[in-house]
């Protein structure tokens, strides 16, 4: 136990506060070239030509891609795992998001890649498109993928489904019944450094690739794919990363900077604006989420149900895992016996949505805060109490059967109470995370902790 | 056209309207003014022009010919640190680093100018550099104990050393 406790100092530290830390933007490569994209100006459209022929030509234009040029041009970032790709690394023949990427330019300057930004020419036709995921599921409702609304890839399901318990006899027993919906929206990340990458062609047929990512092996298998080469021609060069908070997992740049530094036999560097980050980079999702739960009038939750759309722009990426994660916690640190959840992964024409601070999670503990003290309001109970009383316990199984070893609701809330000068009535300061007895073990939570049986979490 | 960078005096060939920026970075290879979003808005390119914080995004190399230009690189050194240097070391201002170029030089230019660290004319200083990490209090704090001369170069590297006796202790005091 050398660092709890300790004031260790940043191994970073000297380097950040004297400007030697090397960050992609500041490794220099002699005859580089600058890289912009062109990006799609609507949401969603079929793309009816492409001609980049005035670009090519372009004094100072050095190579010139579209997905013509990609080895395998679609994609997910979550393919080793099962979940299918569906993502051009640049758009074929359609576009289903403003700011898609369509081709990209490599020059002697950006300005000049801008310029020949403007010689390309592409042919749209516009789609109406898909912004509220709750009409997703109308007849008639913009298409965003052919093969329906949601990620159909859940096992056999298309939703993540969880069951436990006896959820309609909750609901009977019931003395009231508590509804809300609850609407986190989209957050961009903002990472102060912006989207970046540097692409060197080696003399031995390598690419060195300095990459701002979160994730290096994630954005090595995804480059490799792409350029269907072996890792063992990508040197990846990282781990400095000017802010990234789940946005730099995706591999944004470094496989367009790698394709335009092979076309063009010369350095390649992408460093994204301003702009593109608020428009083209991912976001946190937006969720759409409804709760329904069956409480007593004494403040014990017997059931909920739940419905739960997430938002994942117009690919899936993370999607799929975010929405399982945001299933797990959706008794939130508290024990309810009952559950129904259906959880889908809808498309819609946004910016695709990606990994954020605890993504899934944070969305759902959202709505489960509001939830209880929504809750305490109609029953006219002390928020404090309603939670305390239903908090995780030492032994309670949570909706996707895991039994609970070392559960702190109890400890955190009674700090939390504390530090904010809430004076808890004798009973609830005294409480602990030890298994439930007494008038803490209401009927039914009686055997919750081997309930287990006709139970479906999948 | 010239400019004194960091104490060098140095001719330039980039035409008048290159952004400072774009000189100090691409020209000179004067990599702590960061490019987080060249329209002025994040503050991480500020850098010292005769004295005064400037962004140097927006700043045209021709209204700036013959000045002087200061940026990290010239506060101080590893083995010297200037005060605000060894303040946001020491107290932890830097997370992942890329807004800490611009925050500095704005702290210096703040104690330079007679800065004597409350809270609210720090907040003022540093409004307009945008940082993600941290959520500003170690900054606010780092900044603070700067100017009030709470922070001592020179022992920074000492105090973070592992001590002669205690190679088991990282830290100094450290809990063993």
């Amino acid at each position: 136990m050398k660092a709890v406790g300790a004031r260790l100092p940043r191994y970073d530290g000297l380097a950040h506060v004297t400007g030697r830390t090397t960050y992609v933007d500041d490794v220099r490569a002699p005859g580089l070239l600058w890289t912009k994209a062109l990006r799609s100006p609507h949401h969603s459209a079929r793309i009816v030509n492409i001609d980049t022929s005035r670009a090519e030509q372009h004094p100072g234009v050095r190579a010139v891609i579209t997905q013509a040029d990609v080895p395998q041009n679609v994609y997910g970032h979550l393919e080793a795992l099962g979940v299918p790709a569906d993502e051009p690394l640049l758009a074929d023949g359609e576009v289903r998001y403003r700011g898609q990427p369509i081709a990209a330019v490599a020059a002697e300057d950006e300005a000049t890649a801008r310029e020949a930004l403007e010689l390309i020419t592409v042919e749209y036709e516009e789609r109406e498109p898909l912004f509220d995921i709750r009409l997703a599921f109308d007849p008639g409702a913009p298409t965003v993928h052919e093969w329906g609304p949601v990620f159909p890839h859940f096992g056999p399901h298309r939703q993540r489904r969880v069951r436990k318990g006896d959820v309609e006899g909750a609901f009977d027993r019931a003395h009231v019944i508590v509804e809300g919906v609850y609407r986190p929206g989209a957050i961009e990340h903002v990472p102060i450094e912006p989207q970046t990458a540097l692409v060197v062609p080696e003399a031995d047929g390598r690419l060195t690739i300095y990459s701002c990512t979160q994730a290096m092996y994630f954005s090595m298998g995804v480059v490799a794919q792409h350029l269907q080469l072996p890792l063992n021609r990508l040197k990846f060069v990282g781990g400095t990363v000017g802010g990234g908070f789940g946005g730099k997992v995706d591999t944004a740049s470094e496989t367009i900077s790698a394709l335009l530094a092979l076309k063009a036999q010369r350095p390649v560097k992408w460093r994204w604006t301003r702009e593109e980050e608020f428009l083209a980079s991912s976001t946190r999702a937006p969720w759409h989420i409804e709760l329904a739960d069956a409480v007593t009038e004494d403040g014990w939750i017997l059931g909920r149900r739940t419905l739960t759309l997430h938002d994942a722009g117009a690919y899936t990426r993370f999607s799929s895992y975010g929405l399982t994660k945001h299933a797990f916690h959706h008794a939130g640190a508290y024990t309810i016996p009952n559950v129904h959840f259906d959880g889908f992964v809808v498309y819609s024409n946004r910016v695709p949505t990606t990994a954020m601070r605890g993504f899934g999670v944070t969305s759902v503990s959202y709505a489960v805060e509001l939830h209880m003290s929504r809750i305490a309001e109609v029953l006219g109970m002390d928020p404090w109490e309603l939670r305390l009383k239903n908090a995780n316990r030492i032994g309670d199984v949570t909706p996707n059967l895991v039994r609970l070893k070392d559960p702190s609701t109890v400890p955190v809330m009674q700090a939390a109470a504390e530090r904010v000068g809430v004076e808890l009535r004798p009973e609830y300061r005294s409480m602990s995370s030890e298994p439930r007895s007494g008038d803490l073990l209401p009927e039914h939570l009686v055997g919750n902790a081997g309930q287990t049986n006709g139970t479906e979490a999948r | 056209m010239n400019l004194t960078v960091n104490g060098v005096e140095t001719e330039l060939v980039s035409p008048p309207l290159a952004s400072l920026l774009h000189v100090l970075r691409e020209e000179l290879g004067v990599t702590s003014p960061k490019a987080g979003c060249q329209q002025g808005g994040c503050g991480a390119c500020t850098v010292l022009v005769d004295g005064q914080p400037r962004r140097a995004c927006l700043v045209p190399l021709g209204a700036v010919a013959g000045a002087e230009v200061v940026t990290v690189e010239g506060l101080g050194s590893l083995d010297g640190l200037s005060p605000v240097q060894a303040a946001f070391h020491e107290r932890y201002a830097a997370q992942c680093g890329f807004c800490t170029s611009g925050m500095m030089i704005a702290a210096h230019a703040y104690i330079e100018r007679g800065g004597t660290g409350e809270r609210a004319t720090i907040l003022e200083a540093l409004g307009g550099h945008v940082c993600r990490c941290t959520g500003y209090t170690k900054i606010v704090e780092a900044v603070g104990a700067a100017a009030r001369g709470e922070v001592a170069p020179a022992d920074v590297q000492a105090d973070f050393d592992p001590q002669p006796g205690e190679p088991e202790i990282l830290v100094k005091g450290a809990p063993a």
